[in-house]
């Protein structure tokens, strides 16, 4: 959408005031009622190690690449009779047992990049990886379908640039109170008049008026709206643990905002890598879980999706260091309460047909994930949003 | 000179002038004032941190082991590298706030966001900065063929790894795609056939060129219509002889220097004097002594960079940041981190740097870094009693997050013979708006320093 459009829509959305109030009642019931479809993305960055994440533990090639570094049979959460999951994902393994868990093995991208910065940039903007873009997925999705800056938020200090879109982007914020603080100096108010706003031109400032002027309606909309609601849940005591109880508030005070993002780093493990991984997995799967939960007291989880990725896989075969080196594709996980396939959605991938360099030879595009959840989740045209057609799966 | 176009100037090539010297130069003519701009910019001046460290450590392990490093002395070379990386970005703002070659600089910014690169090697990004900064002002094709013998460059787009038997396309592509012409004024097969020129480009562990003969793909390539055992150097020639090379890259400078909206008749203007020998002064000389440069609806119409907007503070009020990592975390803020592009596209710039985080921080970091986030908001003929008490408290509050010494001193130096009425002319590139201009006037003239962060606060201080 064009600012100008947006703008539009905007003005819409406040001549709302002046339906009758039986009109807008009868619209809340509706959008409580039909639910109103969220997206929770969630970023492993560093690259997490996806074969001691969800483990083919039947799989001889498995402990003959990894001798030092593969998960003892007996220590891993067993899945079925050839896939079990990391120790450390006990709390995902009863979202798993409860069918609120899709796992999607061996996703990735043709020709696939090794290095971090590239390889995030393409899951990012969705591009081929041969093509680079200015936008991200969630961004061009706002340049279609947002109507606020808030339509799409980033649980962070600062937007990635999925979220930054050709011409409208998302809000970032990790504290609602601080940045409605800084956002309400009198001095700010005072120097526009609302009569003037409707000269205010499309030039450059003309656009930073309406731009301030939004970005302090929404934050003044996320501070009190979701002030409204506090979480008793206990969530894991870090920054992720925090993102999570963030937006689980956000949802909980029934912000409208489609899609929030955040993420989780340190998955880089070249080194030692088992502690490391346990201890982030730990963290991950824990507030994860304590999320569905906060959702389900609230009754909001049945509208809420959550994708979890990593910018790439690791390496079949450990390293010298007992981690592993940079690799290719991936699993993906899809959590929800309606899923349509629950459980592992496709085969683990093969460890025998490598690529040249070792790696995992992709079986399914990330960006068919993305065409899935964006035309059947959020119900938009995905075509519009990729750029390109893909194949949809069946998950949801 | 007329002050409002040397301010135009000076806003565009720099990041503004101070009254003292823009008083100076009001008596000059806008020749001269141009010409003193190219004077001051013929020398390049280095742009470099020490990593002797790093050279130190390198030779020490190779001494020990033979060509390769060992895991803890790379780890221990990455380490410093990261924090060399922020000397670096921290010695680069100083730089173009108090640099004598300021429009060199400037070029320098603009390039650097043209050929955008990245590396985690503080020597190879130095260096590739730094020539940068040679070719700022030089000639187009020594430019693009010293970029491509670049380390950071062979290594960011893969030429590295572009070898006969095993093409790969990226820098070839890039280099059409972004460098030169712009997309879709060249075929996949263009691609295909000029990356095999570029095999065999590597590079030594000092981050020299080296040529890797054996890796060279020397048969026959049919690009743009000519057949030839072409190497790099040819294919870009071939490249340069289109018009379209000249077209893209004036395109860029209009949209950087001059305005967001192309006009094509100067873009053309600029693309004829380009095309002829691909000089970059003469094309910039050009472009500043046109009359169409100070149209009026070029004056105030840009939005300024986060770079633009934090180096122009510290220009017109010095301030230090007792912690360079703050000065990091500002510009990660504000969309726009030196040394640290999102990908090789770059900042899409313009209306792009705004959005509601942005637009929120840059009210507010003028009087969060200069002046204890107060801004005054008495009314006419009255004071606000606690203002000092505000400041205070604030400091307590966040001063761990922006500790910054703030030279007053100068400020008020440099603007002792300027009339506080005048001021919106030095601080401000465009006109108040209405409400703005009402609510402005309905408040008191606390201090020159009050009114330069209450100027400061406006969206129209975002104007360049």
């Amino acid at each position: 959408m064009d600012r100008r459009k947006f703008l539009k829509q905007s003005s819409l959305a406040s001549s709302l005031f002046m339906v009758p109030s039986f009109v807008r009642a009868f619209e809340q019931v509706a959008s409580s009622k039909l639910g109103y479809k969220r997206l929770v993305i969630i970023q492993l960055s560093g690259g997490n190690d996806g074969l001691n994440t969800v483990i083919p533990y039947r799989n001889d090639l498995y402990y003959k690449e990894r001798p030092t570094l593969g998960i003892a049979k007996n220590e891993i959460l067993k899945l079925n009779d050839d896939v079990g999951l990391n120790p450390a994902l006990e709390p995902l393994k009863r979202l798993y047992d409860k069918g609120y868990l899709s796992i999607i093995n061996n996703v990735g991208y043709p020709n696939p990049v090794r290095s971090h910065f590239r390889s995030m940039d393409i899951w990012q903007t969705a591009t081929d990886s041969n093509k680079f873009s200015q936008s991200g997925w969630v961004g061009r999705y706002l340049d279609n379908y947002g109507k606020q800056p808030h339509s799409a938020i980033e649980v962070d200090e600062s937007l990635s640039l999925a979220m930054k879109g050709e011409n409208f982007n998302a809000i970032a914020t990790q504290d609602a109170k601080s940045f409605y603080n800084l956002s309400k100096d009198p001095y700010f108010k005072n120097i526009r008049n609302h009569k003037n706003d409707a000269h205010l031109n499309e030039h450059n400032l003309g656009y930073l008026y309406k731009s301030m002027i939004a970005a302090e309606s929404s934050a003044k909309y996320i501070f009190e709206k979701s002030k409204t609601v506090s979480s008793k849940k206990e969530y894991p005591n870090n920054k992720f643990g925090k993102q999570m109880k963030t937006t689980a508030q956000f949802i909980n005070s029934n912000l409208e905002t489609k899609v929030f993002y955040t993420s989780l780093g340190g998955f880089d493990t070249h080194v030692n890598q088992i502690n490391t991984q346990k201890r982030l997995l730990d963290i991950y799967a824990n507030s994860v879980e304590a999320f569905v939960q906060d959702l389900k007291d609230n009754d909001t989880f049945k509208d809420t999706l959550i994708l979890t990725f990593s910018e790439f896989g690791r390496r079949v075969k450990q390293n010298a260091s007992v981690g592993t080196d940079h690799g290719t594709a991936n699993n993906v996980f899809v959590i929800g309460e309606n899923l349509k396939k629950q459980g592992l959605y496709n085969n683990m991938a093969s460890l025998s047909d490598l690529d040249d360099n070792g790696d995992l030879k992709f079986e399914i595009d990330f960006r068919t994930i993305y065409a899935t959840v964006l035309d059947k989740w959020l119900e938009v045209d995905d075509e519009k949003v990729l750029n390109k057609s893909f194949k949809q799966l069946d998950f949801i | 000179m007329k002050s409002n176009n040397i301010q135009h100037l000076y806003r565009r090539i720099g990041f503004g002038i101070l009254p003292i010297e823009l008083e100076k130069l009001s008596k000059k003519s806008k020749k001269d004032v141009v010409n003193s701009l190219f004077k001051s910019s013929k020398k390049t001046t280095k742009l470099e941190v020490d990593t002797s460290e790093i050279k130190d450590l390198f030779s020490g392990s190779m001494m020990m082991s033979g060509s390769k490093l060992d895991t803890e002395t790379r780890r221990k070379i990455q380490k410093i590298s990261r924090e060399k990386q922020i000397e670096l970005n921290v010695a680069w703002i100083d730089r173009l706030t108090n640099s004598q070659e300021i429009l060199r600089e400037k070029m320098t910014l603009f390039w650097a966001n043209h050929f955008v690169c990245e590396d985690n090697s503080i020597n190879y990004i130095q260096q590739f900065n730094n020539t940068l900064r040679k070719h700022a002002l030089g000639n187009f094709k020594d430019f693009v063929n010293a970029v491509s013998k670049e380390a950071a460059m062979t290594k960011y787009l893969n030429t590295k790894q572009n070898k006969k038997q095993k093409p790969n396309e990226n820098f070839a592509r890039e280099l059409m795609e972004l460098f030169t012409l712009g997309v879709g004024h060249y075929t996949e097969e263009d691609i295909k056939e000029s990356a095999k020129a570029f095999t065999g480009y590597s590079h030594n562990l000092q981050g020299e060129f080296v040529f890797r003969n054996r890796q060279h793909d020397d048969s026959e390539k049919t690009f743009f219509a000519k057949t030839g055992n072409f190497s790099g150097e040819d294919i870009i020639d071939i490249i340069l002889e289109q018009k379209q090379c000249a077209n893209y890259i004036c395109g860029k400078l209009y949209r950087y220097f001059v305005n967001d909206v192309i006009d094509e008749t100067h873009v053309n203007a600029m693309a004829n004097v380009f095309y002829k020998d691909y000089n970059i002064e003469n094309l910039m000389r050009f472009m500043l002594t046109s009359d169409w440069f100070y149209d009026d609806k070029n004056i105030g119409s840009k939005i300024k960079s986060p770079i633009e907007f934090l180096v122009g503070l510290k220009t017109m009020v010095p301030t230090e940041f007792s912690n360079p990592k703050q000065l990091l975390y500002i510009q990660k803020l504000l969309g726009q981190t030196l040394l640290d592009p999102p990908n090789v596209a770059g900042w899409k710039g313009g209306k792009n740097w705004i959005d509601s985080n942005t637009i929120v921080l840059r009210l507010k970091l003028p009087s969060l870094i200069l002046n204890g986030a107060y801004i005054s908001k008495v009314k006419d003929g009255y004071e606000d009693a606690q203002m000092e008490e505000k400041k205070e408290l604030f400091k307590k509050k966040f001063g761990k997050r922006f500790k910054t010494k703030v030279n007053w001193t100068y400020f008020n130096t440099q603007f002792k013979n300027v009339e506080i009425d005048e001021f919106q002319n030095h601080l401000l590139a465009c006109e108040i708006n209405e409400s703005a201009k009402a609510y402005l006037q309905s408040l008191e003239k606390v201090s020159k320093q009050e009114y330069c962060i209450q100027l400061m606060s406006l969206p129209e201080y975002q104007m360049c």
